[in-house]
């Protein structure tokens, strides 16, 4: 089964995306993450005016069965969170790229994705 | 086990054992075991055989030893008769199944009945949600607790209880705080129910909850709940108020009152007072859903469109989430859930009001007796009773509470000149022969 990778973003090994080139970071889960996680239920995200740190927690999203933790790709402060994902937690299931967004952030250091992976490595670690 | 060692019982035969022994290449069912030396038992259980007769007349007279009391205790643990259709219906096999009753697998039947359960209670609370049982009203009450450390976004980390509490709850609530670095404080009682002054004076940021009880552990009904929740409100801490399945059903609706959460007893519902055993109710508004520790049954719809039930929002739980669960329960008291759901049932909502009136009636009327005697004063709080009160003696209560024992009677002795008296549907046909060993031996 193949999974969507678009090459307009950057990924963690942990399945999180995050845009790169704009003022501030749109962050998500991948195609492969919703799969794998099944019905997602509920998600648990921090509120604006929240700082984040790369590499840590930054929220929780639960299906059916799991529960897993979100990883921040960036530091910065969090700008913009998709309150729609609160009564409509599918969407992370049905558009996990578009209307399932989680977070915007405003990186602290001009905190672009550069560490992160690109869609080809990406999609050679999930292939 | 084998034959050889004489159970009959045991599934395999001696053949069998060893065939299946040969084929994983082991010479005997020790090799499957790693037990060190040291705590390895290797000796003789010294324990007769004896035939199945034998073993009920030896417990026969084991029994015999027990005294033969009429017991007029509370505190807690509450008898009413529990009609013979809760044994009947939760003693069939679909009930008793050895499949365990908090599995996500568990049966339609038992989860409509745990959904059943849940449904009175949040009838009898006012409140949104209800779990399908907690072990006790104790922890039920410490599960209160850590909710509010998670809830509540006062820094706060005191927990403030009424200083007259049942010793064994305190304690049980002490071992959850403990874990979670949250300290118990008591505020003053004045006259059997809270010292809502003291309680007002001792409210601040530092308190994350304020529990109360109605009935309290004297039996007393708490009139002023509203002002104790009005208080809670103010400082942002949250409302937790302990209470009695059956009183729940003539006392103020908790709702109404400002309760966040509602824990208590159910079991004296359903079950006998032996053995101590207890039926925790926990039962909380919406905004705490995902907060809720165990187990929550919902009715959904299958795919043909019919009403089914699930165990829902297990994400909460530790099975799933790990150290970061709600609380590490998991489970619930599902066989005992549903005998007080079935007494309840049987009751109806008439018959559950009934048995609460006579619980204040009967009380009242006892008080009152006990009071005519000289020597003795009762109830000792000038407060509306269930089920039990205190009673005042002028002699030691701890020695007027052996004499009653001689004279078959059980009561609490509480202080130094004080007693407690509990009366419910099961002794109230016993009350003139308490009031007369009191006469007696006052």
């Amino acid at each position: 089964m193949s999974f969507d990778v678009p090459d307009d973003r950057r990924y963690l090994e942990s399945h999180e995306w995050a845009t790169t080139g704009g003022d501030t970071v749109r962050i998500g889960v991948s195609d492969f993450a919703q799969d794998e996680l099944g019905d997602v239920v509920f998600v648990e995200l921090p509120e604006v005016g929240d700082e984040i740190a790369a590499g840590e927690s930054f929220g929780v999203v639960e299906s059916i069965k799991a529960v897993s933790d979100l990883y921040a790709p960036v530091s910065g402060e969090v700008v913009a969170v998709n309150e729609d994902l609160f009564d409509r937690p599918e969407l992370v299931n049905e558009d996990p790229y578009g209307d399932g967004w989680m977070l915007e952030v405003e990186p602290a250091d001009g905190g672009d994705a550069e560490g992160l992976l690109d869609a080809d490595e990406y999609d050679g670690q999930i292939a | 086990m084998s034959r050889a060692n004489g159970t009959p019982y045991a599934p395999h035969t001696d053949d069998e054992t060893a065939a299946m022994l040969a084929e994983i290449g082991v010479d005997d069912e020790e090799a499957l075991f790693d037990i060190p030396e040291a705590v390895s038992f290797d000796g003789d259980f010294g324990i007769d055989a004896r035939t199945e007769r034998g073993i009920r007349d030896e417990c026969a007279r084991i029994f015999a030893r027990n005294d033969d009391l009429t017991e007029f205790l509370g505190r807690g643990h509450y008898g009413h008769y529990v009609p013979s259709v809760v044994d009947h219906l939760a003693d069939r096999a679909e009930f008793l199944t050895s499949y365990t009753q908090y599995q996500p697998e568990v049966s339609q039947g038992f989860l409509q009945a745990l959904f059943e359960y849940q449904s009175m209670l949040v009838e009898l609370t006012g409140l949104d949600v209800a779990n399908c049982s907690m072990y006790d009203a104790a922890t039920a009450l410490g599960e209160a607790a850590t909710l509010a450390d998670r809830v509540r976004s006062t820094s706060g980390d005191t927990v403030l209880v009424p200083e007259q509490l049942r010793e064994g709850k305190r304690a049980v609530l002490e071992n959850y705080c403990d874990g979670a670095d949250l300290a118990v404080e008591t505020y003053p009682m004045a006259d059997g129910t809270a010292d809502v002054d003291a309680l007002a004076d001792r409210a601040g940021d530092d308190v994350a909850m304020v529990y109360a009880e109605s009935p309290t552990v004297r039996g007393c009904i708490e009139e002023r709940l509203a002002a104790i929740g009005d208080l809670a409100d103010e400082t942002d801490a949250l409302f937790v108020l302990g209470s009695d399945v059956v009183a729940l059903s003539v006392l103020e609706s908790p709702a109404a009152v400002g309760a966040d959460v509602v824990v208590g007893e159910a079991g004296s519902l359903g079950l006998p007072t032996a053995y101590g055993m207890g039926l925790g109710i926990f039962a909380c508004s919406d905004e705490f859903l995902r907060q809720v520790p165990g187990r929550l049954v919902g009715a959904s719809e299958d795919a043909n469109g019919d009403r089914a039930y699930t165990l829902t929002l297990q994400t909460r739980e530790q099975h799933i989430r790990k150290e970061r669960a709600t609380s590490n329960i998991c489970t619930n008291q599902a066989w005992v859930a549903l005998r007080a759901a079935i007494h309840a049932a049987t009751l109806g909502p008439d018959g559950l009001v009934d048995l609460a009136n006579d619980s204040v009636r009967e009380a009242e009327a006892l008080a009152s007796r006990i009071d005519e005697l000289s020597g003795a004063a009762a109830p000792v709080h000038d407060r509306h009773h269930f089920r039990e009160f205190a009673v005042r003696v002028d002699q030691p209560a701890e020695a007027i509470a052996a004499d009653l024992e001689g004279e078959g009677f059980a009561v609490h002795a509480i202080d130094d000149h004080l007693l407690q008296v509990c009366v419910t549907d099961l002794n109230a046909g016993e009350t003139d022969g308490l009031v007369a060993a009191f006469e007696e031996v006052l």
